[in-house]
Formats: structure tokens, sequence, C-alpha cells
């Protein structure tokens, strides 16, 4: 069985492989000698595939196209996850995971799962001594995120709950070192996030709210009940398209408006004299290239914002009067 | 092996500063004790924003310039977050923090209409306030005082008012906070202080070669950094001590000095491997070391022949290690040519294995890309700019930060792959 934990060279039965296209087409696909795989670029055995090299550029059966057999990786899982919800991005996900101070050993409190693209990155980074409790209100979906854990190697890191946030709260307490909470209403997990924490250390909580009405309810929440240094950021990658691109100057200007009327003049003489006059033999020379990069046309201009606040560490007084 | 090399002294390659025997180290392993301690880095946030380091000694005092100065042992075994008040010269409490205070807006009509620049309207002279400190005033009364003395202060709207005592505590206040380091507190403070030694490098895309290069632990990793080791900061953090770390380095000994404020513990120290550009070729000798019978040495003499031969041997195990190769992922942000760098790096790395290249130019990595390209061994090579936007969030205030950092910098990212003919 493939994990997302380490990586193994070659491909056996009952791997997952991500078969890569192109950027935008990607499948997974989990090795079953007896199954084929067809695509527009043709027919792909999984028997031709087993015992390659994860990484290899593999051509079809009948030799119409190829495609890339992949190591499976949580970035790459993000990519090819069935959309059970909107997914967090790259960015995002790179972002987070740095300010809640990820790490091995790291124990979260994530709600809501989703279709587990985020907490496939969070076990990940957590693994091998940390853990993940994440909770999902969702029946169906709680279902399929297990499943997929299960399948990769991650139900040892993860913990994973069909259970209604707002309405039963979290049900753990003085126990994680971080929280992250993808819900349309934050304001009603705080309190119950705030419990969470592990009472005797700093903390860090996350709110991902793509609306800044959210952003403003949740930091007065925040603010009601302790948490300091709030924060609140956007951030987004934008892609660089590469070309090669000819830079042609004006003297190769003049000589395209020469060559124009060359061409003018001779199909003129060419219907007076009706002979067939040689062709401009003039070569044309290659401009020199340059390597240039673009901006897209269209590209992805927000995500979510990205509330952050502190949980502090409850003083030694302060137990005294709770207790 | 590791029980050996506790015994001897630390490898001074690495980290002469830091007492890796330390007692204090085998604490933080565990990750529920994130208390100040002894001998260690700490971040001091001054009230006027100003950051300070400085490693920790108990039984001694630190002085936090007109801010005042305190005990290191009264906040030695404290949890960090919170911020203290320095009172009677040198004696300090813990101070509520509060993220922001409600303003109530329907309260007050004030508005700017009437607004003039004047000096005068602050009746207290510099002198006056020097005289209130003699006087044995400090912080929160000398803020208050200030606040008394302002003639229309009343007629601020309730906004300007908040922004004009932040202002006076940024400079009379006596509240400071030692801060943990983390890789973002740590980034924080060496980008404030001079971005051009980690290569401009800003979070957002630091924390996206971290999570493209899919480190974790028990991960192999080869990393050139001339960002003072900020990279293999965020490299070894993210092992936790399982796996190992690479590091090329520029020149003849390494100058990772970023990784000592993390405040490692001894396995996560011991993760990262280093060698220069010229130890990693084979071609390239290494003067052999000279073994002496250690029965003849004493004192002195034992301890730097055991320093030597550590060191030694090391470099020999780094080499080998390189180059069995098979390497899981490659992550540059150096000052050299990325082509040179994948051309002597690449054949280390196991195929289906990402490639993330940082420069703050795009135009070098425009000329890498198409090399790859051309070369047909890494999958879609593509160019990422990292764009990052924070907000002020005060109830009724929102709005984007009025300035920002103007880049981010670019990444290069690929997967290595194997094509057609195997190559």
């Amino acid at each position: 069985m493939t994990s997302f934990l380490s990586y193994k060279t070659f491909i056996e039965e009952g791997d997952l492989v991500i078969a890569y296209m192109s950027r935008e087409n990607m499948t997974p696909l989990i090795m079953d000698s007896k199954l084929t795989y067809n695509n527009k670029f043709g027919t792909f055995r999984h028997s031709d595939m087993i015992g390659k090299e994860y990484g290899t550029k593999m051509p079809s059966h009948n030799g119409r196209g190829f495609m890339y057999l992949l190591h499976p990786t949580p970035e790459l899982w993000t990519l090819v996850v069935p959309h059970r919800t909107q997914i967090l991005y790259m960015a995002d996900i790179s972002f987070i995971t740095t300010y809640l101070d990820l790490k091995p050993g790291s124990i979260i409190l994530e709600s809501g799962t989703g279709s587990g693209s985020f907490s496939h990155s969070l076990a990940r980074t957590i693994a091998p001594n940390g853990h993940l409790y994440t909770f999902e209100y969702h029946e169906e979906r709680a279902k399929a995120a297990r499943q997929d854990f299960e399948k990769h190697g991650l139900s040892d890191i993860i913990t994973i709950e069909c259970r209604d946030a707002y309405k039963d709260g979290f049900g753990i307490t003085d126990l994680v070192h971080a929280v992250f909470l993808d819900l349309p209403a934050p304001w009603d997990a705080i309190a119950s996030a705030k419990a969470a924490f592990k009472q005797n250390r700093i903390g860090k909580i996350c709110c991902f709210s793509p609306c800044i009405e959210q952003v403003q309810r949740a930091c007065v929440s925040l603010n009601k009940h302790g948490f300091v240094e709030i924060k609140m950021f956007e951030c987004l990658i934008r892609n660089q398209e590469v070309h090669t691109i000819p830079i042609y100057t004006v003297k190769d200007a003049v000589s395209k408006i020469k060559v124009q009327q060359d061409k003018k003049r001779k199909r003129n003489e060419e219907e007076s004299s009706d002979s067939k006059a040689a062709k401009s033999a003039k070569i044309k020379q290659d401009p020199p290239n340059l390597y240039v990069s673009k901006t897209p046309t269209e590209a992805k201009g927000h995500t979510s914002y990205l509330t952050f606040a502190t949980f502090l560490p409850v003083l030694d007084d302060e137990v005294d009067r709770v207790n | 092996m590791s029980l050996e090399k506790s015994d001897n002294p630390v490898d001074s390659q690495t980290f002469d500063e830091v007492d890796l025997n330390n007692k204090d180290f085998e604490q933080i392993e565990d990750a529920d004790t994130l208390h100040i301690m002894n001998n260690q880095y700490v971040f001091i946030v001054l009230p006027s924003g100003n950051i300070k380091v400085l490693k920790l000694q108990k039984d001694t005092t630190v002085s936090l310039g007109k801010f005042g100065t305190f005990h290191t042992n009264d906040i030695i075994g404290k949890p960090f977050g919170h911020s203290y008040e320095i009172y009677d010269r040198d004696k300090i409490k813990v101070i509520k923090n509060v993220a922001f205070h409600e303003v109530d807006l329907d309260e007050s009509d004030a508005n700017n209409q009437q607004t003039i620049d004047d000096p005068s309207k602050q009746k207290l002279s510099y002198q006056d306030i020097e005289q209130l400190k003699k006087d044995g005033l400090e912080g929160q009364d000398i803020i208050k005082k200030v606040i008394e003395s302002h003639s229309s202060f009343d007629k601020k709207t309730e906004y300007s008012k908040a922004k004009y005592i932040k202002r006076k505590e940024s400079k009379f206040s006596r509240v400071f906070t030692p801060v943990r380091p983390t890789l973002y507190s740590v980034w924080e403070y060496f980008f404030a202080k001079n971005p051009s030694k980690i290569r401009d490098m800003r979070i957002d895309t630091l924390s996206q070669m971290l999570t493209l290069s899919n480190v974790r632990a028990n991960a192999k990793l080869l990393v050139v950094d001339d960002t003072q080791g900020l990279l293999i900061t965020g490299v070894m953090e993210r092992l936790g001590g399982y796996g190992v770390v690479l590091g090329i380095h520029d020149g003849e000994n390494h100058n990772y000095d970023i990784v000592r404020y993390m405040n490692f513990s001894k396995k996560v120290n011991e993760s990262l491997m280093v060698l220069s550009w010229q130890q990693i070729f084979k071609e390239e000798c290494q003067a052999p070391f000279n073994y002496q019978d250690e029965s003849q040495l004493s004192g002195k003499e034992l301890k730097f022949y055991l320093r030597k031969k550590a060191n030694y041997e090391k470099i020999q195990e780094a080499r080998k290690i390189l180059w069995q190769g098979g390497f899981d992922g490659l992550l540059v942000a150096s000052q050299y040519q990325p082509e040179s760098i994948l051309e002597t790096l690449v054949p280390y790395l196991a195929r289906s294995r990402p490639i993330i290249i940082y420069h703050i130019n795009r135009e070098v990595l425009v000329n890498t890309c198409v090399h790859m390209r051309i070369s047909g061994k890494f999958l879609n090579p593509q160019i990422t700019e990292s764009w990052l936007r924070g907000y002020q969030v005060l109830p009724g205030r929102t709005h984007p930060s009025m300035s920002t950092s103007g880049g981010g910098g670019y990444l290069l990212q690929t997967i290595y792959t194997r094509g057609l003919l195997g190559v």
C-alpha cells in the first residue's frame, strides 16, 4: 500500500498512482493488474505500470500518447480529490501551516473536514507523533474522508468524528496546540475551540472565511474570548507563463515593408508582362529570441481571508479562580 | 552511535554557541512545555515595536534601554504569550493582554472639522515629562498625565483617541513581551532587520517551498541555502528530528546562522548534515585524517583531537549519503546559477520527487524554466509569484495595511521524472 507518510520507488499491486496527463488532467489510480485505464491518449494496462518506477513517463499500450505515473503527495491529492466541498489552495495551506506553527508532534483540531484534502497536508506535517482531530457534520462526507485516511495510511494520525460543532461543541478539552476553523459561522465554535486548547501553553487559531463580514464577526468573538494578536491575511499564488518571443528591430520593420513592396511590384510586373518572375530569394533571418514571462489573462483573485489569533496560556492564579 | 555523539563535544562547525548537552534541551522534546527557559534564545518585543533578541541566562538582568530593566529569573519558567510591565526600576508584573478595546461609536459625535495642527495643545514639555520621570512616575501614569495635559483630547474622535494613546504607549509604556522563536517569528525578525541577507524571501514563499517539497518526518532532502540558514531551519523543523537534510553551502564553512535561534533539540540538530560545493565532488579529495592513539592524548589535546575527528567523520558520512543518492527533493535558494545547481545535484534525486527553486529575480528563473523544458526530465516546470496582503481588523476599521512588502519572490517548481528512453 502506498503511504502519504513515506516514499516508495517501484509501483506494486494495490498501490496508489497519480496518473498525470496535464496540470488540469490528473486522476488517481489504484493498481489492479486485471484493469486497464483508458483516456484520450490511449490504453494503459495496470499490469504495464506495475513494476515501473514512480515518476516514469508511460507510453500508452497502443502508442497513441503517454502519461506520467506520479507518487501521491498531499499536494497532488488536493488536485485529484473528488470535490466534495470547496478545497483550500496551496498558498493558504502553506501559510496556515507555518502560522499555526505545525511540525512533527503537533496536536491539531480541524473543523470541518470537507473533502479531507487539508487533513492530508496536516497529517503529513505532524506525523509521526502528532495527532489531528477533525470534525465533519455531514455524515456522507465524514464517511468518505475516513475511508480515504484509512486507504492512505493516515488512520493512526487522524481521528475523524461526525459531529455538529455548533450544537455539540468539539468534546475535547485541554489537548490541542492549534485550531483550524473552516466553518460558515466560526464565532459559534470559538468558545468550544478555546476549551480544546492545551491550557498551560500558547496556542494559535485560524478562521478561514471567504467574506469580510465573517471576518469581522469572528474578530469580535475572538476578542471576547480573550484571544490576542488578531491578524488577518490574504494570500495568493500568481502564475507566470514562460514564453520564447522574437525581438524584432526597426530595421526588421523597414525590411518587412520593403518585402511587401517588392511582392506588389512583382505582381504588377507579372500581370503586365505575364512572365514568371523568380521568387524573391531574400533569406529571412531569425531574430534573437528572448525568454519572457507574463501573468495569465485570468487568474484566481480571492480564496478566503485567513484570520489568526493567539490563545494565551491560563495563569496559575486564573486556575485558582476557576477552581 | 548517538550515545557516542552525546559524549563528545559538539561539532564546532555546526553550532558552537548552543550547548546541545544542556539538560534544558531535552525538555523541549515534550511539546507541552512551551515555557521560557534558561540558556535559550528569546525575542523581546519592546513598546516601540522594536525587537531585541537575546540568549537568556539565569541570575542576570537584561536592560531594555529607556524602557527599563528586568531580572531573567522573573520570566524563566513562565509560559510564553504574556506581557510584562516593568515597575520600581526592575520589578515586573504580568499584564492582561487584549486584542483590542471595543470603541462605542454612537456616543461620540466628534469629527476632525475643528482639528488644527497645533503643538501648543500639549501643555507638557519634554522637560516636564523628564521631571515626572524623576519624581518616580512610570509607564501608564505618565501616559495618563500626557492625555490630561492635552487641551483638546476630548474633541478627538474615538478612533483618533485610540491612535493617540497607542502612540504615547509606544514611547512611555514599560510593557515588554517575550516571544517564542518559531519559524514565523524568527523570519519576522530577520526580514525586518536585513531582508537581503535572507535573499528577500518572504514567509509565504518560504512556507510554499516547505509544502511543495513535501518535507515531513523521515524525508531525505537536499537543500542549497544561501539565506543564512533560513530555509534549512524550516526544513529541519518539519523533519522534527526524523530524516536527513543535507545542506550544500557556499565557502569552506557553512553560514547557517539562523538555525540556532530556534532552540532546536539535539535530536533535531542532528538531522542536519553539511557539505561545501567542493566536498560534493568525488574527484575533490578530502585531506585524509591523521588518526592517533587516543590513549596517548589527554585534556585539551584529546578534546581538540576528538572534535577534529568527529568533524572529519561527519563529512565523510555526509559524502556517503549524498553519493548514495535517492533524495526525496531538492530545495534551492542560492546566489548560484540554477542550471548549474541542477546539473550537479539532480543525479542524486529519486524520480517523482519535487524540485523547488526560489529567486527574488524572475528573470533568473525564466531561463532555468526554458532549460528544464528542453531537457525533458522535468514535469511541467512552472513559475509562480507569491502574493500576500495583511489587514488591520479593528472593529469598524477593517482595511488592508497601508504599507506592505513589495514582493515575495518567485518559485520555479517541477517534478523530476524518467523519460521514455529511461533517462
